[in-house]
């Protein structure tokens, strides 16, 4: 099946001649969770970029259905309408002062009426909790309110793919939570989601397809279980053994629990072994 | 930011900007229009009261807000009572004290006008405003990056100071200077980064040119901006009718 998103080998060179990405390739199949895992510098922000048309390729190419990006305007709105992007400091990606005008600004570039605009900025903030909060103003907001603006902004443009850069960052356990849900809220209503990620044990719990980056290059992609189980892969990529997949391996290994199945998280390993039956152990015999 | 925080407090926060902006021009009309200190000051008084008690503004940061432009106004009266002459000796210059108090007492009623206005209309509100009335778009995008920068870059400006009070940074005179100094100059920095992303965030969002956005609705406008011109009425009558007779 054609990906919905790839990178052919591609090469991105930054104006001080150091490489952002080295022979990078990927696909993205459609409807799926993607998790982008890589070290800091490995390349996950400079791909999203490219992703979004942010920027263009030095060597390769990249192709939306098949068909190499076309960079002209025009295209570039196509690209854009469908295929949003998150960036990971807020601050950087809001520049209006009240919630509902920001989360205005893409749909009214669809050139859509301001009615259909007004209905979406709606969703868009019901989507992320935040309904009845869009007259409030952007500055009022703490920093997991300001993301949620972020991600409304770009769901308002109903895009079919959302790229977001390390969205989890900087947020506590409840908004991760609450962030999680969201994801999967959007990825059943059929939304491509491909977000950036230093957490190896949400991206196994998580994600459909797990990719990994070092030094600009994809060094593996696949199902996430295939993914995880490569220690190699990981360790060039800077990352650990899933905590749920190594305890799970372990106990497999002792007898414990059958090794056919996979628990994505340690909650589901725990879960496994609280299925278990009980053993009594008597009082000593006489 | 007092007056940021003002507005956004304002009982007359959700009122239509349209309504306020015709209520504070008729304030400036009619205070334009009377003539005797005693209708400016009845003028000035209403308008303030307005504010005060209208629109529920803090004594305190009304008052906070008139103080420095009342030093203002008191520098220019005392400068139109007294002086240097032409010869350059000093001495009254016998501006006639209803003259003095004429001028005073009409900038009070239009400065009190003005921060009516803007202590209860947030600047997205404003601009909104000035979005509908035609001002030139460039000037308008101006506005909405400038508004939300002293926002980020205040918030970074402490962040920065936080730090380097964390490391002692502001131990003496010479220290504080130094580390002003570089902190100055990183902001120069951040602020040709941050302009950098938020092209990138703008171009990410299909950004053509202008910045658009979805105005506000103020469902009431109408009958909110029938009061507005009804009070103004009022307002300008009363200065109309000290100028005639």
């Amino acid at each position: 099946m054609t990906p919905l998103l790839s990178l052919d080998a591609v090469d991105h060179v930054f104006a001080d001649g150091s490489f952002g990405l080295r022979g990078c390739s990927l696909g993205l199949e459609r409807g799926l969770r993607h998790a982008l895992l890589g070290a800091n510098g490995a390349g996950k922000t400079t791909l999203l970029q490219h992703l979004n048309g942010l920027l263009r390729p030095s060597a390769g190419t990249l192709r939306r259905d098949g068909q190499p990006f076309d960079y002209s305007r025009a295209g570039m709105a196509e690209l854009r309408r469908r295929v949003g992007l998150v960036f990971q400091n807020p601050d950087r990606q809001l520049f209006s002062a009240q919630v509902e005008e920001d989360v205005s600004f893409g749909p009214l570039n669809l050139g859509l009426d301001a009615a259909t605009v007004r209905a979406r900025v709606a969703s868009a903030l019901e989507a992320v909790g935040l309904q009845g909060q869009g007259g409030r103003a952007v500055h009022h907001l703490s920093f997991g309110q300001k993301k949620r603006v972020c991600i409304a902004g770009v769901l308002a443009m109903e895009p079919e793919v959302l790229l977001l850069d390390e969205p989890m960052a900087g947020l506590d356990a409840a908004m991760q939570v609450e962030l999680e849900a969201l994801l999967d809220r959007l990825a059943a209503r059929g939304v491509t989601v491909l977000l950036s990620t230093h957490d190896v044990d949400f991206a196994y719990r998580w994600a459909d397809r797990i990719h990994l980056m070092a030094a600009g290059s994809c060094i593996a992609s696949g199902p996430a279980y295939q993914v995880a189980r490569r220690q190699d892969a990981l360790r060039a990529a800077g990352q650990r053994t899933p905590s749920a997949l190594a305890l799970h391996t372990l106990l497999a290994e002792r007898g414990v629990l059958a090794g056919d199945h996979h628990p994505r998280s340690v909650e589901a390993v725990l879960d496994a072994l609280r299925a278990l039956p009980t053993i009594h152990s008597g009082a000593p015999s006489t | 930011m007092l007056i940021e925080t003002a507005a956004y407090a304002s009982r007359w926060r959700e009122v239509a900007p349209s309504a306020k902006a015709l209520f504070a021009l008729a304030g400036v009309g009619a205070a334009w229009l009377a003539h005797s200190p005693a209708v400016l000051a009845a003028l000035a008084a209403v308008l303030a009261l307005a504010a005060l008690f209208g629109a529920r503004i803090a004594l305190r940061s009304f008052l906070g807000l008139i103080a420095a432009p009342l030093g203002f106004l008191l520098l220019s009266c005392l400068a139109m009572l007294a002086g240097l002459d032409a010869h350059g000796n000093w001495g009254w210059h016998g501006a006639p004290l209803e003259l003095v108090a004429r001028t005073a007492l009409r900038s009070l009623a239009v400065l009190a006008a003005l921060l009516g206005l803007v202590l209860t209309t947030p600047l997205p509100d404003l601009i909104g405003l000035l979005r509908r009335l035609r001002t030139p778009e460039l000037l308008l995008d101006l506005m909405v990056l400038c508004y939300r920068m002293l926002f980020v870059l205040r918030q970074a400006w402490d962040d920065g100071v936080s730090a380097q009070r964390a490391r002692l940074g502001y131990g003496g005179w010479r220290h504080a200077w130094r580390s002003m100094g570089l902190l100055a100059g990183q902001l120069a920095v951040q602020v040709w980064q941050r302009s950098a992303a938020l092209q990138m965030a703008a171009d990410a969002r299909g950004y053509a040119g202008t910045l658009r956005f979805l105005p506000a609705v103020f469902p009431q406008a109408r009958r909110q901006n029938l009061r507005a011109a009804l009070a103004g009425s009022l307002l300008l009558a009363l200065g109309a009718g000290d100028r005639l007779w």
